[in-house]
């Protein structure tokens, strides 16, 4: 099952993407721990992808395809935005204490820790495709 | 997001009730900024109601609790958070530096103590 959608960039449309993903996990017989999982993962990537791809410019979209079968859902963001591939964001310290603790990259640590496989490609036309996939435990 | 507060005891209680993502997370920010400029020292974030947290709820929460300790002597606890926004605190380390209780009124003792 596959479904796509095209959302404006603007934060609001989380709420919605968060329903969606939630259904897709669902559908794959995810258990609800899993489903957070993929929930976070997908939220932070599109936040990353309203705010700094296309810099919360609402007359801008970007999509979001999911694909799902039994035991395992796929994700495709794609946009046009300024490239940022959050593969090489570096890992921050989440053993620091507060006083030292960065505030930042955390969101990509999420998505790194919590999808099965994560890829980040531009094709020649500047179109910038993020790849997630979340994989139930008995399909690994 | 709905937020609404109780104060006891020179303790505000903050309920959360939504998703505390990237939309939402100004709001939550400022209610609290608010208080602190009203005078309040010492945060309970009651999460009861939080279906989803996202990194940059994390970073409020981060921000706050810092400039709190550093400036004014005071700090913010997490109370009653479900399942999934647990494992949250828990996957970021925040459990690490952050107190989160069970419930508020545990919460709001710990500050007194």
């Amino acid at each position: 099952m596959q479904q796509s959608f095209e959302f404006p960039a603007d934060t609001a449309v989380l709420a919605k993407i968060g329903e969606a993903t939630v259904a897709a996990g669902r559908s794959a017989g995810f258990t609800e721990s899993e489903i957070g999982d993929i929930q976070l993962a997908v939220d932070e990537a599109c936040t990353n992808t309203i705010m700094h791809g296309l810099k919360e410019d609402p007359s801008r979209t970007f999509q979001v395809v999911l694909r799902w079968a039994s035991g395992e859902v796929e994700i495709f963001i794609r946009e046009t935005g300024d490239p940022f591939d959050p593969t090489e964001v570096p890992q921050p310290d989440i053993t620091a204490a507060l006083e030292d603790r960065s505030v930042g990259g955390l969101g990509i640590y999420f998505i790194k820790q919590l999808m099965d496989e994560v890829k980040y490609r531009i094709d020649e036309k500047g179109m910038k495709t993020l790849y997630m996939v979340k994989r139930g435990a008995g399909c690994r | 997001m709905k937020i609404t507060e109780n104060v006891q005891n020179n303790v505000s209680r903050i309920f959360l009730d939504g998703r505390f993502d990237a939309n939402t997370c100004g709001e939550v920010e400022q209610f609290i900024r608010k208080r602190i400029d009203d005078g309040m020292h010492y945060f309970v974030l009651d999460m009861e109601n939080v279906s989803f947290i996202a990194s940059a709820g994390l970073r409020v929460v981060l921000v706050i609790a810092k400039e709190l300790r550093n400036t004014s002597r005071g700090d913010l606890c997490i109370a009653s958070p479900q399942p999934n926004v647990r494992k949250v605190f828990e996957i970021s380390g925040i459990d690490n530096v952050l107190q989160i209780h069970e419930d508020v009124e545990r919460a709001a003792k710990g500050f007194l103590q």
